[in-house]
């Protein structure tokens, strides 16, 4: 051979063989990219959170050696204290220097400040020494000079003001004030008595307001007992206290002029001492520290145990402290919780996945804590008068593995639930963002829509490529496969628009259908088994038999759906619907899985239809011949022969189709009703991964958390089709190795 | 027009008479008459084309498969018509089997092949079937190589193995006449000559009809010899006659090798 010519034909090779390597690989990398690329969307998802210390200094001023409380603005570009003589002093985190110093006016002259608490955003209830009580905000506005230099204007807004009490300086109080300037006050007397001051504000019709002013005495503790610690919602309407014997109790302050004890129950069995009380966003769980370092949270809870009446319940317990907690200090942005214990050790933990996030305060003891409203900076004080500032990066508290995917107690939940709810109208919500119910939801979609597509697009790709002769594989192939080609939005069209409107009105026809099919079915085997002998029908051409079953089948359907009306009538007392959901206690939902398994079972068949006859018809003709030269019958040779030699090529197409079924989104985002539910009804609708990241993703903000757990939801629908694959492979493989070289 | 020259075989088990085939509108076989005797060892002879195989599958029905196809004409087995449509073809096959020309083993063990014929019978007592196994494998020459490793794949096997193994899952369901069709044509000369050595043996107890290519083959394997030329049995008469001096010109231009 020409020498040249064989080079070039090597060179060729080569080449090939480098464009191949090429390719191959980069199809691979591209792959590991993409999953990498949704991957690292959510990794944050899991970092710990961390904290940079960005200022410390000594607090210069005298009126450091008392604080009385602490605040940070939401840059944490303006610290501030209460301090023992009732001023409010600012410093500059940068240079620790004091800039501004606002003195609260006092409500008489010659009064002092002997105690200060800090709620809500940034207010603040200063206890005057005669048992008055005025209710400060201090608020920031942001000014830009020439140069666009900002520095801030700082004031001091008073909310409103009550005068001293009749019984003097109190132990403890408590104020709270409602958006129409109403005021609340609790007062714990020395005889452990709780004095309550409603001093509530309405508005007419035409706008003039009168104030109501109600006064009364709560039913407290037994004697002996003493209460440790108190606290209240923000709307002034529910009251809470703790007990040095361990009791909590509970109070509805909604009904003007009168207090009513909801709950007094042993919150611990070894009655410590609870020492802080706090509430946690949302008022609505309440968190308790106790003397021995434990810190739980708790809400009230409907059980059958108390009648249908709402009880404290514990809910969560957090991670415990070393020693007695002083005080609980709640993020204004999310449901976790500062507690700082006795040994100035700081604690800030999720409450709902109960994740410890940060611990501080283990080199210096702290004691006084305030959060920024973005949860994002700390401002402490420690016992030497230092101040300390953080920045916290902790942008995903509310996940962990535990959350994502097992039963999480949410507030206001008689029960731990598996729940998928990422928003809704207020502002305290939290989301609930399990991915189990999704997962569920496209497991059970998947399923139900492969029990309808795999038995009819392998039977009839049995029948196709073994009974049936070539002409009719010649026209039925290529129509399954247009079938392919129908757009899943369209299926789904017909689905959400068509089909489930029509199933709403006859499901008992529909379930006729499936029964009298093959009752029909056999019926015509039989008569035909009679009649096959008469020259009549001897005349039928071979493989045309069929022609003949499509009246038999047309007839069926129509006695069905004909019937069906009747036997609803009959049996569920003529509203399937209705008797679904008296006598079997099942809802019926309009987009339900039968809607769910047709379309998505429509759009399957014809990939599993082409694959499986693709691979029946390629088992060699030789094989089917030596099974019925051994006197096989059709059927035997292919139960025993060709279906198992064609096994690979079945469970091939078969897996393909599964993995289309999971990662369809079109026809479940449409059809299912993408109701978050975890029932196995086939009268029931689910929310697929596929389809709840096509919802949800429009409305998620980059980078938040829901944004996050969106793309986690990616990666388990990769993985799963990943998966999926490589098992399909595997097993193909294996079933290949049995079965030969074909 | 060609002349035939045929002679009347001895206690014959298949007769054939005036069979014509056609394939659609294409007539593939032109009015055979041939009777196979009962425990011999007939072979098919014949250029590419001239419709051997076709015959040899018009005896076990096996055209039925074929679209389009359609035998006219008479044969019987035993004296019973088999070319009716109320023929059992089931059991028609059973009792006449074939062996192919690509061998076919069922992608299941040595045993499970050599049984498959009493499994799709409905035989299930385990005894019947390992006798049947070592009696068949037995039969086929091919128990000895095998019987340690019955449960092993058949696709392991050589490929004069697979013949064989074929021939035993033929046999097994103890049919009157073994059909092969070119049964050596894809084995190596030691394989074909322990293939010919089993046809021998086997034709104290089975009527063996073989179509074959190979000349040499025939005149070493079989007792009769059927020649046919474009669809037409040219001649048909005992082996070392039709060698040795045939009748007819055309197959002695086809014996010496003029054509084919």
């Amino acid at each position: 051979m020409d020498h040249k010519y064989l080079k070039r034909v090597r060179r060729n090779d080569r080449f090939a063989r480098y464009i191949i390597t090429v390719g191959g690989l980069a199809v691979i990398f591209s792959v590991i990219l993409i999953l990498f690329l949704i991957a690292r969307v959510t990794f944050p998802l899991f970092q710990q959170p961390s904290v940079r210390q960005v200022a410390q200094f000594n607090l210069a001023n005298p009126a450091a050696s008392r604080v009385l409380a602490t605040g940070v603005d939401e840059y944490l570009e303006n610290l501030f204290l209460v301090g023992g003589d009732g001023s409010f002093v600012f410093y500059d985190p940068r240079s620790g220097q004091t800039v501004e110093r606002l003195a609260a006016a006092p409500p008489a002259e010659g009064l002092r400040v002997v105690d200060a608490e800090q709620f809500g955003a940034a207010r603040y209830n200063l206890l005057w020494n005669d048992g008055s009580l005025t209710m400060e905000q201090v608020r920031f506005r942001a000014r830009f000079d020439a140069e666009g230099r900002r520095s801030f204007e700082r004031s001091l807004v008073r909310l409103g003001s009550l005068g001293p009490l009749p019984e003097g300086l109190p132990q403890r109080t408590l104020a709270r004030g409602s958006a129409e300037g109403g005021l609340v006050r609790v007062t714990l007397q020395a005889d452990q008595r709780l004095r309550v001051d409603q001093h509530l504000v309405s508005e007419d019709l035409f706008g003039d307001q009168t104030t109501e002013h109600y006064d009364f005495y709560l039913e407290t503790v037994a004697p002996g007992e003493k209460i440790t610690a108190l606290t209240m919602d923000e709307q002034g309407t529910a009251l809470y206290a703790g007990t040095d014997q361990g009791s909590l109790l509970r109070w509805d302050l909604s009904e003007p002029g009168e207090g009513v004890l909801k709950d007094r129950l042993p919150a611990f069995t070894d009655r410590r001492a609870i020492t802080a009380l706090g509430l946690v966003y949302g008022d609505i769980s309440l968190a308790v520290g106790d003397a021995l370092g434990g810190v739980s949270t708790w809400f009230p809870v409907a059980s059958a145990a108390s009648g249908g009446e709402k009880r404290l319940q514990r809910i969560h317990t957090l991670i415990g402290h070393g020693s007695a907690i002083q005080s609980l200090v709640p993020s204004r942005r999310d449901k976790s919780l500062l507690s700082i214990d006795a040994d100035g050790i700081v604690h800030l933990d999720h409450m709902t996945s109960e994740r410890h996030l940060l611990r501080l305060g283990q080199d210096r003891p702290l004691r006084h804590l305030a959060i920024s409203i973005r949860g994002d900076g700390l401002f402490a004080i420690d016992g030497q008068g230092r101040a300390l500032v953080w920045r916290v990066n902790n942008p995903h508290p509310e996940v962990s593995w535990r959350t994502l995917f097992g039963k999480v107690w949410y507030e206001n939940y008689n029960e731990p639930v598996y729940a998928w709810q990422s928003s809704s109208a207020s502002d305290d919500f939290e989301p609930k963002l399990s991915l189990t119910p999704l997962i569920f939801g496209t497991i059970k979609g998947t399923l139900y829509a492969m029990l309808f597509a795999v038995p009819l697009a392998l039977f009839g790709a049995i029948y196709t490529s073994q009974f049936g002769n070539d002409r009719l594989r010649g026209i039925i192939k290529p129509a399954v496969e247009i079938m392919a080609a129908i757009p899943s939005v369209i299926i789904g069209f017909l689905a959400a628009l068509w089909f489930a409107p029509l199933l709403d009105k006859s499901v008992p026809a529909l379930f006729l259908t499936l029964l009298l099919i093959p009752a029909f079915l056999l019926a015509a085997v039989v008569v035909w088994q009679m009649l096959r002998k008469r020259p009549f029908f001897k005349r039928i051409e071979k493989g045309h038999e069929f022609l003949l079953l499509i009246p038999v089948l047309l007839a069926a359907v129509v006695a069905a759906w004909q019937l069906g009306p009747v036997l609803e009538a009959w049996l569920f007392g003529g509203n399937f619907n209705l008797w679904l959901f008296s006598e079997a206690g099942s809802r019926y939902d309009s987009r339900n899985n039968i809607v769910i398994a047709f379309a998505l079972g429509f759009a399957v068949i014809p990939i599993i239809f082409t694959i499986a006859e693709d691979a029946l018809s390629n088992v060699p003709h030789s094989l089917k011949a030596a099974s019925l030269a051994l006197g096989a019958s059709r059927w035997q040779t292919v139960w025993r022969v060709i279906l198992p030699s064609a096994s690979p090529g079945i469970f091939a197409g078969t897996m393909i189709g599964f993995g289309r079924a999971i990662g369809e989104t079109m026809i479940v985002l449409m059809a299912t009703g993408n109701t978050a539910i975890m029932d196995w009804s086939i009268f029931n609708g689910m929310r697929p991964l596929s389809s709840n990241i096509a919802v949800e993703i429009p409305e998620a903000p980059v980078a938040g958390t829901l944004y996050r757990v969106l793309f986690l939801s990616a990666v388990f629908l990769f993985i799963m089709t990943f998966v999926l694959n490589t098992v399909a492979e595997v097993v193909r493989q294996r079933l290949r190795k049995k079965y030969g070289r074909f | 027009m060609i002349e035939t020259h045929s002679v009347t075989a001895p206690n014959p088990i298949v007769q054939v008479r005036d069979l014509d085939f056609y394939y659609g509108s294409a007539q593939a076989l032109h009015g055979l008459n041939l009777d196979f005797p009962r425990n011999m060892v007939t072979a098919l002879i014949g250029p590419s084309g001239c419709g051997k195989s076709t015959f040899l599958r018009c005896l076990n029905r096996m055209n039925d498969l074929v679209d389009g196809a359609r035998v006219v004409g008479s044969i019987c087995l035993d004296g019973t018509e088999v070319n009716t449509a109320d023929t059992d073809i089931i059991e028609l096959r059973r009792r006449v089997g074939m062996v192919f020309q690509k061998s076919n083993p069922f992608p299941k063990s040595i045993y499970e092949n050599a049984i498959y014929g009493l499994r799709i019978a409905g035989i299930k007592e385990r005894a019947v079937l390992d006798e049947t196994v070592e009696k068949s494998l037995k039969g086929a020459a091919l128990w000895d190589e095998v019987k340690d490793r019955l449960h092993q794949s058949a696709l392991g096997l050589s490929g004069g193995q697979m013949q064989r193994l074929c021939i035993a899952r033929a046999i097994s369901v103890n049919p009157e006449v073994i059909l092969m069709d070119e049964p050596c044509s894809a084995l190596d000369p030691k394989s074909t000559a322990r293939i010919e050595g089993l046809i021998g043996e086997l034709r104290e107890e089975y009527t063996i009809i073989i179509v074959t290519h190979n000349m040499q083959q025939a005149a070493r394997v079989s007792d009769y010899t059927a020649f046919l030329y474009e669809g037409v049995l040219v001649e048909f008469g005992l082996t070392k006659d039709l060698f040795v001096k045939p009748k007819s010109k055309q197959t002695e231009d086809y014996i010496t090798g003029r054509f084919g």
